[in-house]
């Protein structure tokens, strides 16, 4: 218990002295690094409160592709840093904006916080004995995995719309670019990637069919997978052009529509939104999961990649063209 | 048949049919306009299908999936989700049709009209979603599908002011979403629920309570942009392509403030509310004011019709103070009613702002000097739907502010009156100067051609806002069903 103890409190050290270096850094590099190494100590945090599909997907997630975003981000930013434009002088209350927020306001609802939670040391057991109950109803036989695609599925399918959303808003931005040139492949990378790429789409199989039972399921799996897809981009592979139109959007967007055509039958025909048939709970979990397994890999992809494919829309459309590769 | 219609949940329907409507306009970009328009199309006779659903059955609150309560998620069809989605179908119906003739669908634009059409289907979804919604945590979910929606659509604009306005609203919302999250956090720790009628139930005045009270009201005062955290929204509303100002305008500012009506009337009526209460006031009044100088002093149209909406914010806000026991009906409808005619008016506003530019090639107010012709149509519009920013009769900003005074007079708190009728007059006068402009004897070279899809439709729009009061009584009578307010609604003078 005492070695817990000790190993509890090393961890939130370490928590908060690297929150503090990230946020004090001035070079945006090495806070991006240290975040990524933050997102993987909080993950371990959460196993030690006991929520291991928090910390996977705090780890496949908050780590893993935040981290590949900021990076690809600051690839990005790093040949425009010098053009930084004139700086406005800041006014008074704009100056005393920012140590107000931060040095007055969240120390002092935290402490308030603290000093409340304290009072209340017996935290509620939330609603585990009711999703035990109804567990056997649920089709699945792990309790966040029923309640994340059944009890409270509504809210998953809208989280599914924030994901294919996020996608949509960062394709209104702007088109694709390269991220790099052809020619930087080294090859140990590519001998690297040839043996990574299976083991990586077994994993992320496996760990979609753990969320029956055990912690895991759609968005983690989701998020291995896409790490895979990277990996493929970065050893040079692209998606042929012809499937970069409606191929592409159907694979990003079956994940959410598969659910709204569910919950739209399920309204049709039992009056209530995504109440499933009970013989048909299990199956429609799995099928949920498997199109959103691979909308979540495509849509985290496509995130870091960022903007929209080279348009077609901008070309008016040669209709003979079109023939000819219908042909072909 | 009949009996198929009416026992159908419509109101699920109008959550389900935009979303996959914004899936389709994604799939297949070169039909997205009519993907759009069908939808505006069917979704306000999908509204009247629920309300008339709504009159004939009792059930007002269900859940997804018919999971009981603690577990699962709550799905209302109350008077004021009804009357919410009513309003945003007949003004998404408007600014749809409108988006028609802004967005042209052969052009330079084409990558804008693209992107745009899934974008608002999906805000509008997500709308639909937070009005019908009974849970705290699913109103966080759908918070953020609007929020993110709305940063896209700001974007769409292009060019570095409206990326960096964009840029600022998203960190904006977040702040007050993580706010709010933390406090529906906070609430879950101790009672294991998010469901609004059982916290309601249950909640009692700890310090705990006030704490995470305090949080989520600060998140959503941040969203819905009460003085002085209404910094973010001039700049995001006027940066915006003129469909989206209207949008913003007329609904996404409300949809935070939809969730703190059903949070302060429903969740928190143990909680001592009081003084925050009178804060909210105190904000709401400086917001009038400070909001209808800073429209007054605006050269450009969008500004000034922004730094409009910012004075009208402020008088949502006098409902908290307002609403005592015996005047807590007239100070709730009141609210209501001017969130439906605040909508309707603000977006015909920007939308006739956005054609004047269109028109003008600039939205400076001078521009409007002279304005006969097609103009003169705009100009028309322009002052029919200011009349509901006014407050003038028979307009629905009229009665609710009349709802107000009186909940002001019979709880005696009287100073709210001065301001309530100083707001007004400064109102007219930032909408006299506007018209001055455009009485002026200036003869113009040319008068350039305006599509009609963007000349009539914010005219239906504007006539429906001045003529609102004379109808009010049905959504009166509609969101009073199931509002968490029983006193009687005041609307005489008296003890």
């Amino acid at each position: 218990m005492e070695l817990a103890l000790i190993f509890d409190l090393i961890l939130l050290i370490t928590l908060i002295a690297l929150a503090w270096l990230l946020l004090a850094s001035s070079d945006i590099f090495r806070a991006v690094v240290l975040f990524i190494a933050f997102g993987l100590l909080l993950a371990l945090a959460w196993v030690r409160l006991g929520a291991p599909d928090v910390a996977l997907a705090e780890a496949a997630i908050g780590a893993g592709i935040t981290g590949a975003l900021l990076l690809v981000g600051l690839g990005r930013l790093g040949s425009a840093e010098h053009y930084r434009g004139t700086r406005t002088r800041l006014t008074f209350l704009q100056r005393l904006s920012a140590p107000v927020l931060i040095g007055v306001m969240i120390p002092s609802i935290s402490l308030i916080l603290l000093l409340e939670l304290s009072l209340h040391a017996s935290a509620t057991p939330g609603q585990q004995g009711l999703v035990n109950v109804l567990l056997d109803v649920s089709g699945t036989n792990h309790g966040v995995t029923a309640v994340l695609m059944n009890f409270r599925a509504w809210d998953t399918l809208l989280e599914k719309g924030v994901l294919l959303l996020a996608l949509i808003s960062i394709w209104s931005l702007d088109q694709a670019r390269p991220l790099f040139r052809q020619n930087d492949i080294s090859p140990q990378l590519t001998g690297l990637a040839r043996l990574l790429l299976p083991i990586m789409i077994i994993v992320a199989g496996f760990v979609l069919w753990q969320g029956d039972h055990a912690p895991g399921g759609a968005f983690q799996s989701g998020a291995i997978l896409s790490a895979g897809i990277l990996l493929a981009i970065l050893v040079g592979y692209t998606l042929p052009t012809r499937r970069q139109g409606l191929s592409l959007r159907l694979l990003l967007a079956v994940g959410f529509s598969v659910f709204l055509l569910v919950a739209a039958a399920t309204l049709l025909s039992s009056d209530y939104l995504l109440k499933y048939p009970d013989s048909l709970a299990g199956s429609l979990i799995l099928l949920l999961e498997l199109v959103a397994t691979a909308s979540i890999a495509a849509l985290l992809a496509a995130a870091v990649v960022g903007g929209h494919p080279p348009d077609d829309l901008s070309k008016p459309v040669d209709r003979s063209s079109a023939v000819n590769g219908g042909q072909t | 048949m009949t009996e198929l219609i009416v026992q159908q949940q419509w109101f699920l329907w109008m959550t389900l049919l935009p979303l996959g409507a914004a899936v389709a306009a994604f799939l297949a970009p070169r039909q997205a306009h009519w993907i759009g328009l069908v939808t505006a199309l069917l979704l306000p006779l999908c509204a009247l299908a629920a309300i008339a659903a709504a009159t004939l059955s009792e059930t007002q609150t269900i859940t997804a999936g018919n999971w009981p309560t603690p577990l699962g998620i709550a799905l209302r069809s109350d008077g004021l989700a009804l009357v919410m989605l009513a309003v945003t179908a007949l003004v998404g119906f408007i600014i749809s049709c409108y988006a028609l003739g802004y967005f042209p669908v052969r052009g330079h634009h084409q990558s804008r009209a693209r992107y745009f059409w899934p974008l608002w289907l999906f805000l509008w979804g997500g709308c639909n979603a937070l009005f019908i919604s009974g849970d705290l945590f699913n109103l966080y979910v759908t918070l953020e599908l609007v929020t993110l929606a709305s940063v896209a659509l700001i974007a769409l604009e292009g060019g570095k002011a409206a990326l960096a306005a964009a840029l600022r609203y998203l960190f904006i919302s977040l702040l007050g979403s993580l706010a709010y999250l933390l406090g529906v956090g906070i609430l879950y720790g101790t009672y294991a629920t998010v469901d609004i009628i059982l916290l309601g139930d249950m909640l009692a005045a700890t310090r705990l309570n006030h704490a995470a009270m305090s949080l989520m009201i600060a998140g959503l005062v941040l969203k819905s942009a009460l003085f002085p955290l209404h910094f973010w929204l001039p700049q995001a509303h006027t940066m915006a392509p003129a469909p989206v100002s209207a949008v913003l305008s007329a609904l996404v500012v409300k949809c935070a403030y939809v969730i703190l009506l059903r949070l302060w009337f429903e969740v928190f009526p143990a909680l001592d509310t009081i003084a925050i209460g009178h804060l909210l006031g105190l904000l709401g009044s400086i917001a009038i004011i400070w909001g209808s100088l800073m429209a007054l002093r605006q050269e450009r149209l969008k500004l000034l019709i922004a730094y409009s909406t910012v004075a009208q914010i402020g008088y949502l806000f006098l409902v908290f103070p307002l609403a005592h026991t015996e005047t807590m009906a007239s100070a709730w409808i009141g609210g209501v009613l001017l969130m439906m005619a605040h909508a309707c008016g603000k977006a015909a506003m920007f939308m006739v702002a956005g054609t004047i530019h269109h028109t003008a090639g600039s939205d400076r107010i001078s521009r409007l000097a002279g304005a006969g012709g097609p103009i003169g149509v705009l100009v028309v519009v322009f002052t029919l739907a200011a009349g509901t920013i006014i407050g003038l009769p028979p307009s629905g900003g009229f009665f609710a502010k009349w709802l107000f005074i009186n909940a002001a007079l019979v709880s005696g708190q009287w100073w709210y009156l001065p301001i309530i009728l100083s707001g007004t007059l400064l109102a007219a006068a930032y909408i006299a100067r506007v018209l001055g402009w455009a009485f002026l004897d200036v003869k113009r070279s040319s008068y350039p051609v305006i599509p009609w899809m963007m000349k009539w439709p914010p005219l239906v729009l504007s006539i429906i806002a001045l003529l609102f009061g004379l109808i009010a009584y049905e959504p009166v009578q509609l969101a009073l069903s199931g509002a968490p307010v029983s006193s009687p609604v005041l609307v005489e003078f008296g003890p």
